[in-house]
């Protein structure tokens, strides 16, 4: 499979190189696609401020790259990564499409991704957690840019387990994403002295989670760790704090936990909670300033998703100046050459694997009297580089890691 | 101490009185939907809409007027009737002589319709509400910590599904629903306004459900497709217990609450199938429902 | 002559597609009991469907107390003072006998008490708790016919009240149905069963095919016995 796609990617590459020499810029346009979730579970996370995020970044070029229009389409895949497939092949045939960003949901990433390096062209991976896009499924026409599961467990497990939280108990979605979470977190915690003595596996989109939450205070491990997401992680952690759960001592604790989610519940709920994010607009001068812009068109701050498809989409058309053509090889490798430079890539770069590494913060909810406004919520704690936040190299699965 | 079928004593009457809980909403939404379904025989698809507008509204109230959880209880209920009645004569009362089918796919398309415009005009994500201060807190039972507001909700449950078994079953107007659930054009017949009385129902319907919807915005997510999540599992409870049955409704609730409690201990991967699975079994069994009439 | 009381001129009706009433003409003066005679599915029923507003097609007049009753949906039928039992009884299964008598409200003054009743329908009142369908057909009739008698109605459509009910029943609802003659209610009877028609009515007239094809005066039945055995194929 992975052999077939490099080949299709090399080929169309060779096809596409011919025309390149004339033209530069294919279809005399640059198309950026955004197959997302606009109305379902994730479309806050995702969705219109994504596409606000792309479209910021394709202003700040004037609309314009190497005298060409930029054109940004949207459209709704309903977390599904067959009609994802489907849109994204409409793109490539009819509007020629260059390259994709964002993409929510893992599946609907893996298999637009597959689809996009066959056609020869990139795609930037954003909102998707799973590690595949990186590790099994990675391709030298792909990147992961804002974070993964293996970060985001990391970043918690790491930290908690050695601070001595070292019995834990997980509350896990019982789907792709919570299995690989829980995994990811498991090696971590195990590594740093920790062990998981227990979890139970509840169906995706609930609204009781007492139940488990009464298995897990059972259980009586230090540390309750919700491998779940969205609002079965907000309803996880507000009836956690009504059943006294938290009160009584033992943590809880989600892994992928965004500002909205904290607006969502609330931060009195939230309050204590420790995350890993790659962006926290209040952290400094420049990342407030994008939330600024951001925040007049989209009517509310930007989280980890938002910043990474702006800083995506940018590197991507700076990409095209510096290689002075909009074919999908000679961007891409002009991409991992390229030096990150904006203010959410810190020390960024972009690894073999197509991973872009950049350093990830550890947060903390701040408790209510100290938040300044309603998007005040966040505490940072620590910054974690991103060499040690995301997976070595070393232990890739990826083919083009020559290890 | 001995476990009780396979589990600590503990854990076990914990998920008994979990499932109680849980089953104290689904009594109260399978209610509504049980009278409106009997009344109107309207499949009401905007059930579960019309329980997340209620949650909605206490959210409104309390962050645009400022008027808090006690009041919010019976306000929105209110409200939400109201619009109620309006719906129903605006769309409803064209489809009664209709095949059910239309009913449903109204309903079904009203739900869309008022789920999308939440959607976009609140997000995704959900909004806070916090529990009214008077029941923040819990007691601690010994095998779990029952939170107080929680303990409130069963409560309230049980007292509205007895009112309204009462209404139904001991009042004239309930006479008057019965009969009319049976045969409208004889009811009418007899000099009764019988499309009031179908408005009336729906409103009490719809109340029911905004009421739970209210109950459900301090513990749940006060989120657009809070209700859509739902109204698939009230159905199952509404055909378990019998449609059109009040009582079968009410009882079957939490049945299904107390299934899905034990299950969550057990089995957790089946918690939302169970009942599911358990409606079937009823159907082969009784395929009129527990309480159902047999046809 | 006595008021005419119920007028019905050229009526037409139609359920859904099919036209049911062709150019219908009948008279019920105050008083009177009449019966409309005729086979299964020659428009009895639909007559006393259409008089109580129950059927939207229709053309023609029907005039109720000198009221136009047409365009009036049932309940405002009901408030008029006509009062439907219908065939196969319509006795509600979660009502319980009591609530069954009940169910129709007073809508004017000068119907029967509830004691009145009782005591013309002893058994009513010995079952008054037990759910109304658990009633032997008998019973149901009579529970049928008694709660329209509080009403307050004057002219009461009763369909077919003897149907399925053996000899000795039907004998106990003719004399049910002379007291309420006596106590000056006006019937409009729909009938098949012509000995027990002929045993209380006034006046008869003979449907077929929704159209009416002749009204025989109780007292000459005996010279058109032949011919009615002849209309109603017995």
């Amino acid at each position: 499979m992975h052999l077939k796609s490099l080949a299709g990617a090399t080929l169309a590459s060779l096809l596409t190189c011919t025309t390149a020499l004339a033209t530069s810029i294919s279809d005399d346009k640059v198309v950026i696609g955004m197959p997302s979730d606009f109305s379902g579970i994730y479309a806050d996370l995702t969705g219109k401020g994504s596409a606000i995020a792309a479209q910021m970044a394709i202003d700040e070029f004037g609309g314009k790259v190497l005298g060409k229009p930029i054109e940004l389409l949207t459209g709704d895949h309903h977390l599904k990564a067959d009609v994802a497939v489907g849109i994204t092949r409409e793109w490539l045939d009819r509007k020629g499409l260059d390259v994709v960003v964002d993409i929510a949901a893992s599946s609907a990433a893996l298999a637009v991704t597959k689809l996009m390096t066959e056609r020869g062209k990139i795609t930037i991976n954003n909102a998707a957690g799973t590690t595949r896009l990186t590790g099994k499924d990675c391709s030298a026409l792909s990147f992961h840019w804002a974070y993964d599961t293996f970060a985001l467990a990391n970043g918690v497990a790491k930290a908690m387990t050695l601070e001595g939280n070292d019995t834990w108990f997980f509350i896990t979605a019982d789907y792709a994403f919570g299995y690989s979470m829980e995994a990811d977190a498991k090696q971590v915690i195990e590594a740093n002295g920790g062990k998981v003595i227990g979890s139970v596996r509840h169906p995706l989109s609930g609204s009781d989670f007492s139940s488990y939450l009464l298995q897990a205070q059972a259980s009586g491990a230090k540390v309750i760790g919700a491998a779940n997401a969205g609002s079965d992680l907000r309803n996880t952690i507000k009836q956690a704090k009504e059943f006294g759960i938290t009160s009584s001592g033992q943590k809880l604790t989600g892994m992928i936990f965004f500002i909205d989610d904290a607006r969502a519940i609330g931060v009195k709920e939230a309050a204590g909670l420790s995350v890993l994010v790659g962006y926290y607009w209040n952290r400094n001068d420049e990342s407030r300033a994008f939330a600024k812009r951001f925040e007049e068109k989209a009517n509310k701050k930007p989280n980890t998703i938002h910043a990474g498809v702006y800083s995506a989409t940018r590197h991507y058309l700076r990409a095209i100046e510096s290689a002075g053509t909009d074919d999908g090889p000679t961007v891409a490798e002009h991409m991992r050459k390229l030096k990150i430079d904006d203010f959410f890539a810190l020390n960024g770069f972009i690894r073999e694997d197509g991973r872009m590494v950049h350093d990830m913060f550890l947060v903390k909810i701040k408790p209510a009297k100290e938040a300044e406004s309603d998007w005040d919520v966040f505490e940072v704690v620590r910054t974690l580089p991103g060499n040690e936040a995301y997976r070595p190299l070393s232990e890739s699965e990826c083919a083009l890691v020559k290890n | 101490m001995a476990e009780l079928l396979g589990m600590p004593p503990q854990l076990f009457f914990g998920q008994l009185l979990l499932g109680l809980i849980n089953g104290a909403f689904y009594a109260m939404l399978s209610l509504g939907l049980a009278i409106i379904f009997g009344m109107l025989q309207i499949v009401n698809f905007a059930h579960g809409a019309t329980y997340m507008v209620g949650a909605f509204g206490a959210w409104m109230l309390m962050n645009y007027l400022g008027i808090g959880f006690w009041p919010a209880l019976i306000l929105t209920p209110l409200i939400v009737a109201l619009l109620g009645v309006i719906l129903e004569r605006l769309v409803l009362k064209h489809l009664y002589n209709l095949d059910h089918l239309y009913g449903m796919l109204a309903t079904f398309g009203l739900a869309l319709i008022i789920e999308g415009l939440f959607r976009q005009a609140y997000g995704i994500s959900g909004l806070p509400y916090e529990i009214p201060t008077q029941l923040q807190g819990g007691t601690n039972l010994g095998f779990m910590f029952l939170p107080n507001y929680r303990a409130f909700v069963v409560l309230i449950s049980i007292i509205l599904c007895f009112g309204t078994w009462y209404l139904i079953e001991r009042t004239k107007m309930g006479m008057y629903l019965r009969a009319t659930t049976e045969n409208r054009e004889l009811v009418r017949a007899f000099g009764i306004k019988v499309p009031r009385l179908v408005t009336a129902t729906f409103a009490l319907g719809v109340g029911l459900a905004a009421f739970a919807g209210v109950m459900a915005a301090p513990i749940y997510q006060v989120n657009p497709l809070m209700g859509n999540n739902l109204i698939i599992v009230i159905f199952a409870v509404v055909v378990i217990g019998g449609m059109g049955s009040i009582l079968g409704a009410t009882l079957a609730g939490y049945l299904v609450g107390l299934v899905e409690g034990l299950t969550k201990a057990y089995y957790p991967e089946a918690s939302s199938t169970v009942v599911f699975i358990l409606m079937i079994i009823v159907l082969i069994v009784r395929p009129s429902g527990l309480f159902g009439k047999e046809q | 002559m006595p008021e005419t009381l119920l007028k019905v001129r050229n009526l037409n009706a139609w359920y859904g597609e099919s036209y049911i009433l062709h150019d219908l003409n009948l008279d019920v003066h105050r008083g009177e009991v009449v019966t409309l005679l005729g086979r299964n599915g020659s428009g009895k029923t639909t007559t006393l469907k259409t008089i109580m507003g129950m059927l939207k097609l229709h053309t023609g007049s029907v005039t109720f107390a000198g009221q136009d009753m047409l365009k009036l949906s049932s309940d405002e039928v009901a408030r008029s003072g006509i009062a439907l039992c219908p065939e196969e009884r319509g006795i509600f299964a979660s009502l319980s006998v009591e609530e069954n008598l009940l169910l129709p409200p007073v809508l004017q003054a000068g119907g029967m008490t509830s004691d009145e009743i009782y005591q013309l329908f002893p058994i009513l009142k010995e079952r008054a708790a037990s759910q109304g369908t658990h009633l032997s057909g008998g019973e149901q009739q009579m529970l049928a016919i008694a709660r329209i008698l509080r009403t307050g109605a004057t002219l009461l459509l009763l369909d077919e009240p003897t149907e399925g009910l053996a000899p000795v029943i039907i004998e106990q609802i003719g004399s049910i149905l002379s007291e309420i003659k006596k106590r000056g209610f006006t019937v409009l009877l729909v009938e098949q069963n012509f000995y027990f028609a002929s045993s209380i009515a006034d006046r008869h007239y003979v449907m077929e095919e929704g159209h009416v094809i002749d009204e025989i005066k109780n007292t000459e039945l005996e010279q058109n016995t032949e011919k009615l055995k002849n209309y109603l194929g017995i």
